[in-house]
Parts: structure tokens; sequence; C-alpha cells
């Protein structure tokens, strides 16, 4: 697998680069803005463009700007957007268009390198991979496209919403996967999504889940 | 009509020189004509006037000596009329009178209220010293017994599992994980405290979808209306996103109100924040929140009002003047 990653803190990037490849993920351009970020993109044709949100020359969200453009003109890069901080705003604005492969982590997660990689993985192959803190606010809240499901399928969406597996999330919720398929598929149902593919499903329920918010 | 005054301004030197020029071909002309009666005179006094106006305004004197050099200005420029029109009845004492009377008092009442305006701005910066020294003490205290205790406790793990690695593998693991575990919480706290200090979505994208981010944890409805033509000054846009989230946490926390409405718009070349809450009122600046926010708002020169009877509704409303 081959990776870009934008970070303006040399301490960062190096460690992440390490970090990357100790676990086979070669990064064939590690820059520090947002231009640069596009420009080694279209030159290298990564699987996966690593990202951080604030990066000069505003140090506002110039990294997220650059992800989206990316978005749409190199769809088939994947975007794992790492911050110091999350908004759900920007989670929204990520996943709006409904494709899979993108991401949206606290940088915190890099410590639990095997999550992490993971992570990077799920995402690069198409999936999405959400931070459990964007996840968290939307837990309990009261909302009449949501309040149809059950505690326990609202249990199994805020983990969809992570971007986790079936598998996973039945590790997780001590389910067999069977019964996780099952409040899967009723979540899709009751949130009357279009059938389509699978993962393209997923990610419609997810931001059914980020735009109860709003 | 502003853009004319502003030439009017910018040109105020270019003009000087072209009524003294006038003044020297206007004596010219009457050297030509045979130095015949002073008609000159008639040309010199007014302009004189205007010029002597142009550089006593253009003088960074006190208001009083600009007032002082003023009217005296214009008592030489009467007496001037006098000695021309051939003396007489000593008529120019009653106009210079009067005017020394009227900007006589315009200058006391002026100092007085410049006197009131000055107690108020001392009141003021000691308001926003106090409010920036407590943040300051709260932020120390926040590190201390947050950030920095966890990297104490992290680098202590670290030790221990540096020095257990060969003898006792598995306990240097435990050591190792338990330092992840500090340096999570850390990176929590400072992530926190940050957002205490200016929210990241602020600087982002500004007033709207920060305080959309603020209704959206609340836990009750908020409706949130945004209306500004353009983003205000930093200072502005911070302090006004704190009436915001000041207000609401009051309205959380003290109100138990079930529906809030956040409004911002423009006025008068400010910024107008108000917070209704349908709780049941009572709030008061005695519990520190309030109090700092007022400080805080009247420290940009803007104005707090709060208006919380018992029973409800409470409106907090701030108005921030925007210099630009």
């Amino acid at each position: 697998m081959r990776a870009v990653i934008a970070e303006d803190l040399a301490l960062l990037r190096d460690g992440l680069t390490r970090l990357l490849r100790d676990n086979e993920i070669e990064v064939v351009a590690s820059v520090g803005d947002g231009d640069a970020l596009v420009h080694a993109v279209l030159r290298e044709r990564p699987d996966i463009a690593i990202v951080d949100i604030r990066m000069p020359p505003t140090f506002r969200d110039e990294g997220l700007r650059a992800a989206l453009a990316l978005r749409e003109r190199v769809p088939e890069t994947a975007v794992l957007i790492i911050s110091q901080y999350v908004e759900e705003t920007y989670a929204r604005e990520l996943l709006a268009d409904g494709g899979g492969g993108v991401g949206y982590l606290l940088k915190d997660r890099v410590m639990d390198v095997r999550t992490f990689v993971e992570a990077v993985r799920r995402v690069a192959d198409g999936g999405t991979a959400l931070d459990p803190e964007v996840v968290a606010h939307f837990v309990g809240r009261r909302d009449d496209r949501l309040a149809a499901l059950t505690p326990r399928e609202n249990e199994v969406l805020a983990l969809m919403a992570e971007g986790r597996s079936n598998a996973s999330i039945a590790e997780a919720l001590v389910l067999t996967v069977g019964a996780v398929e099952k409040h899967v598929a009723s979540i899709l149902q009751k949130l009357r999504l279009p059938p389509s593919e699978e993962t393209h499903r997923r990610v419609l329920a997810v931001l059914a889940y980020l735009d109860s918010s709003s | 009509m502003s853009a004319m005054i502003d030439w009017w301004k910018r040109t105020a030197r270019a003009q000087v020189w072209a009524v003294l020029l006038l003044d020297l071909f206007v004596l010219v002309l009457w050297a030509a004509g045979g130095f015949g009666s002073l008609w000159w005179i008639w040309v010199w006094l007014p302009t004189g006037l205007l010029v002597g106006w142009a550089w006593w305004a253009g003088r960074p004197v006190s208001p009083l000596a600009r007032h002082v050099g003023q009217v005296s200005l214009i008592g030489l420029f009467l007496i001037g009329v006098w000695m021309a029109s051939g003396f007489g009845d000593f008529w120019p004492v009653w106009p210079i009178a009067a005017l020394a009377f009227v900007t006589g008092l315009r200058a006391v009442t002026r100092r007085q209220q410049s006197d009131t305006r000055v107690e108020e701005l001392t009141h003021r910066r000691a308001g926003a010293v106090e409010v920036a020294e407590s943040q300051l003490r709260r932020i120390e205290r926040d590190l201390h017994d947050g950030a920095q205790a966890r990297l104490v406790a992290l680098g202590m793990n670290l030790g221990l599992a540096e020095q257990q690695l060969d003898k006792d593998p598995e306990k240097a693991q435990e050591h190792l994980a338990e330092a992840r575990v500090s340096a999570a919480a850390a990176l929590q706290e400072l992530r926190d405290l940050a957002r205490g200090i200016h929210p990241p979505i602020l600087a982002d994208r500004g007033l709207e979808a920060a305080i959309d981010a603020l209704a959206a944890h609340a836990g009750v409805p908020v409706s949130v209306d945004v209306e500004l033509a353009s983003r205000p000054p930093d200072t502005v846009e911070t302090a006004a996103y704190f009436v915001a989230a000041e207000g609401l946490a009051n309205a959380l926390k003290h109100a138990r109100a079930s529906r809030i409405d956040i409004d911002v718009h423009e006025r008068e070349g400010g910024v107008v924040v108000r917070v209704l809450d349908d709780g049941h009122g009572g709030a008061s600046e005695a519990d520190g929140g309030l109090h700092g926010l007022r400080q805080r708002v009247e420290a940009q020169d803007g104005t707090l009002r709060i208006a919380s009877p018992e029973g409800g509704p409470t409106v907090i409303e701030a108005v921030l003047p925007c210099a630009r």
C-alpha cells in the first residue's frame, strides 16, 4: 500500500512515516501544506492520503479543504484526516458525497498502533473510519429519524459510524456476526435508505446519524 | 458627501497654496492697476481666514487650544473687516464676546464628558485586566493538575518499563500500557483546555458554525440565527462566541430551560448577541460566569444586559462595537 502524508510538524510527520513503514505501508511522499498535498497526490496517485487539518499558510482548516478538493479530483485516492480536535461539521462535509474511502480521527489514535493501522487499511480499501469522539456526541440524542431504532440498534449504528465491520461490531458488543447483520439490515430499513451497494449504504446510514444533529 | 469631505481633507495643503497664489495674483493686479484703492484687502481677509482655519485644524493641540485659536482667528478677521471699512463704532466686540462665551461653555461640558468617559474606561480596563488574570490563573491550574501531572506519570511508567524490560517483560508491557493511557488523558485535557481558550472551529469557520457546534451538544432544542454581512474583527468574534457559550451554559445549568434561542445580528456597526431561554429565570452575576462575561464584554467597550425575573424568561444581550 502507498500513502502520502501531509503534516506540517516535522516531529509528527517523521513519527507517522516510521509508524506506517513499520507496518508495511510505503510512504511515497510527505509534505507540509495543502497545495503540496494536492501536487503530491496528483503526481504519486497513492492509495491513501493522511492529512492534518491545520497547516500553513493560515493554520485553519486548509488540510480539510485540500482533502475535499482531492475527493473531487482524485476520487480513487482515499483520504484520512487526522487532527488535534474533531468537529462534527467537518465529519459531515467529508462524508457528504456518500462515497467511502474517508476517515476522520483524532491524532491521539496513533497511540493505539494496531487499531490505527487497521483504520488506515480500511479507509484505503474504500471503508470509513470516524473517531469515537465524533460518534459519542450523537449517542443518546433524540431525533425523529433515529427514534425508531432500538437501543441495541443505536449501539450498532454508533459502531458502524466509526467504520467498523460487522465482525468487529460483533466482537465489541459480544454478539454473533449473524445477529449484527440482522441489526444492520433493520437499521438500513428503518432509515429508509435506497437499496444499493453495501459500503455505500453504510456511509449513508452514518450520514443520517450525523445529520440528526442539524 | 463623505467622499467630498475626504477629498477636501486630502487636498488641504494644495488648497492653502492655491489660496496664497490667489492672494499674490490679486496683489500683482493691484500693482499693475497703479496702486489705487486698497480693494485687495477684501480678497485677503476671507482667504486669510480660510488659510488660518486650515492651519489650526491641522495642529496636534488640545481641544481648548484649538478653540482659543479659532475664536482668535475669527476675532482678527472681524477686526480686519472693521478696520478695512473705515473704523467707526467698534461693533466686532459683540460677535467676539458671544463666540467666546459659547466656545467656553462647550469646552467645559466636553471636559466633563471626557472625565466621565475616562472614569468608565479606567473601570473597564481594570475589569479586563482582572478577567485576563483569572483566566491565566485557571489555565495554569488546569495545566498543573492535569496535563503536567499526566506527563509525569507517563514518564514514570516509561522509566519503570525501561528498567524491567529484561527482567520482567510482562510487567514492562503493563507499564507501557499505563503510559499510553496517561498520554491519552493528557491529550484530552489539553484539547479541552485549548477549546476553552479559543475553539478551533471559530477561527476556521466563524461564528455561525461555532455556535451551531455549541448548540448541537446542548441536549435541548436550540435555534441559532446568525445574520452578519461579513466576519467581524477577531476580538469581537471571540467575545460574541463567549456570550453565546456562557448564555447557553447559564440556561442549561441554572434555568433548566427547555428551549433556547441564540440570535446574532448587526446593528449600527456593531454586533448584537442575544440569548433567550424559557427557563425559570433568576440568573445572577454572583455565580461568576455572568460576571466574568460582563467584564469580558465591557473590556471591549460593549454593553451587557441581563433580564432574568423570577419565573423567567431570561434574556442576555450583549452589544459589541466593531471599530473597523
